[in-house]
């Protein structure tokens, strides 16, 4: 089977000043036609990096990103990908109705329909009642699920999120991986979802990738053999738990790379600074 | 602010005004001061009742001047800090001399601008134009510059134009500081159009202050002063209330 994303040893650096960064150094992966893929590694580790190259927001340096086999030239994504950011970035000035419609709208869809389509789906994100609402007015959880509903709006088969759940509090975080994997179980498109947190990682994939610390490879890719859909008490079964095990172990060696490499620059500087 | 702070906060400025009312009042009386350097406040109103006709003339020529220019400053200023935020070649080679012009006062050419486009009301919404476009078009372009990268990404992921991206995002987005700029230009257009009649009028505030002066009419004088200060007021709380109206999500002070 062609898988839906192909990344093939994609590389991409950074100049500031005189020196440079080495972001991601040859990255491979694949995500097939309906998968949900989740990839954690430590902070900083180009995973940000990695998601703007595959919106086409950014040329990578080297290597090919390849849609359903087909190379993509780097721009070619812009409007193809349906890409939630950390950050919710609503728009204080629109209501959270003609927020969720946003990509809709400039993507083309007549005001009034995509208001329609919104109006719809409101109670299936929760925001039932709302929909007059201003950002302002909003809970952090309910702002992130406008921000996930502005992107499930954005009808694209593939969709990005970078650590949507990242500032909600553990029990907001946990109502709403349960949601989105029953929304995204009624609609099967292709996920790839950044998070650092590796239950929400375990929980939510069908398949795990561990990033190394920068520069950012694939380090590990892990299937998750868990039968869905999932009870949320999951989290405490014996193959979750050796799973989870697993990564861990994985992930803490490259945090604790990432926290030496942190250390080493920093003292680079005091001895600079002397 | 809630709606009974803001009505006390209404009736204290409503108490010192009176205050300041009676005490002009008495101490003409109290002080002996000479009417020709300060007519007490009766004379004044007295004044102005009398010669509410030809005043009320003036306050809507003024009004419409100074209201005419600061539409046409702001659309001026709007304009040009769109163009400057789309071309850096646009701004290094026109904002130095927008900001040479703010340094040149409307004294020394007001003149001129009458010569040229007569002494009705064209003048004088040109000069209040030139006075209130400079701020707006510098908060127009800061605005702009303001929105985040990550902003313009989201939208550029859905697919957005350069022009969709002006005008669902960066433009909105610079509202809340185009508009401040417009509160700043309200004033400054009521100044032009003041200074434009000094320069060649027949009608308007600016000609009921000279001829008050030329004549040595000292309550008319006062009278001109005080509708000056109540047109601009009115101007300014008409504008700030429209800020609240169409920008409400960021009032900056």
């Amino acid at each position: 089977m062609t898988p839906k994303i192909c990344v093939k040893n994609l590389s991409k650096h950074f100049t500031a000043g005189v020196s440079t960064v080495q972001t991601l150094d040859n990255v491979n992966l694949r995500v097939n036609d309906g998968e949900f893929v989740t990839l954690v590694g430590p902070s900083g580790c180009g995973k940000s990096t990695l998601f703007n190259i595959i919106v086409g927001l950014l040329p990578p340096d080297e290597g090919l990103l390849l849609i359903d086999g087909e190379q993509q030239p780097h721009d070619h994504l812009l409007g193809q990908v349906a890409f939630m950011p950390q950050r919710d970035m609503l728009l204080p000035w629109r209501t959270v109705l003609d927020n969720a419609i946003l990509a809709a709208e400039i993507d083309g869809v007549a005001r009034a329909t995509a208001r329609q389509r919104a109006m719809d789906s409101l109670d299936r994100f929760g925001l039932g009642g709302f929909e007059s609402h201003y950002p302002s007015q909003l809970s952090g959880g309910m702002r992130q699920r406008v921000a996930l509903m502005r992107t499930f709006m954005f009808d694209r088969e593939i969709m990005l999120l970078d650590e949507p759940f990242g500032a909600l509090d553990a029990l907001t975080r946990a109502l709403m991986q349960r949601w989105l994997l029953e929304v995204w179980e009624g609609e099967k498109r292709t996920v790839l979802f950044i998070t650092h947190d590796i239950d929400e990682a375990i929980y939510l994939g069908d398949r795990v990738l561990v990033m190394s610390a920068r520069p950012g490879h694939i380090k590990l890719d892990k299937e998750v053999a868990l039968a869905r859909p999932r009870a949320p008490d999951i989290i405490t079964r014996p193959e979750f738990v050796e799973l989870k095990r697993e990564l861990l172990a994985t992930i803490e060696d490259e945090s604790l790379k990432a926290f030496a490499a942190m250390n080493r620059s920093v003292s680079d500087k005091e001895a600079g600074g002397r | 602010m809630s709606r009974r702070s803001s009505i006390g906060r209404f009736t204290a400025q409503l108490f010192a005004l009176l205050a300041i009312f009676v005490a002009w009042e008495w101490s003409v009386w109290l002080f002996e001061i000479s009417h020709d350097k300060l007519p007490p406040l009766s004379v004044v109103l007295s004044t102005m009742w009398f010669d509410r006709a030809p005043l009320a003339a003036a306050v809507g020529t003024t009004l419409l001047e100074a209201v005419l220019g600061l539409m046409a400053g702001t659309a001026t200023g709007v304009v040009s800090g769109i163009a400057f935020s789309r071309s850096r070649l646009l701004e290094r080679m026109f904002l130095p001399y927008f900001v040479a012009s703010q340094a040149i006062p409307i004294i020394a050419f007001g003149a001129i601008i009458i010569m040229w486009f007569g002494n009705g009301i064209a003048s004088k919404v040109i000069i209040a134009l030139y006075l209130s476009f400079f701020p707006v078009a510098v908060n127009t372009l800061r605005g702009i510059r303001s929105v985040g990268e990550g902003e313009i990404g989201l939208l550029r992921s859905f697919g957005a134009s350069p022009t969709a991206i002006l005008f669902k995002l960066q433009l909105p987005a610079a509202l809340p500081s185009i508009m401040t700029a417009v509160r700043l230009g309200a004033s400054l257009a009521l100044v032009g159009a003041i200074v434009g009649e000094w320069f060649g009028a027949s009608q308007g505030l600016g000609v009921v202050l000279l001829m008050a002066m030329f004549d040595y009419r000292i309550p008319q004088l006062w009278a001109g002063i005080l509708l000056t200060g109540l047109t601009g007021v009115s101007l300014y709380a008409a504008i700030v209330f429209l800020h609240k109206r169409i920008a409400w999500w960021q009032v900056e002070a």
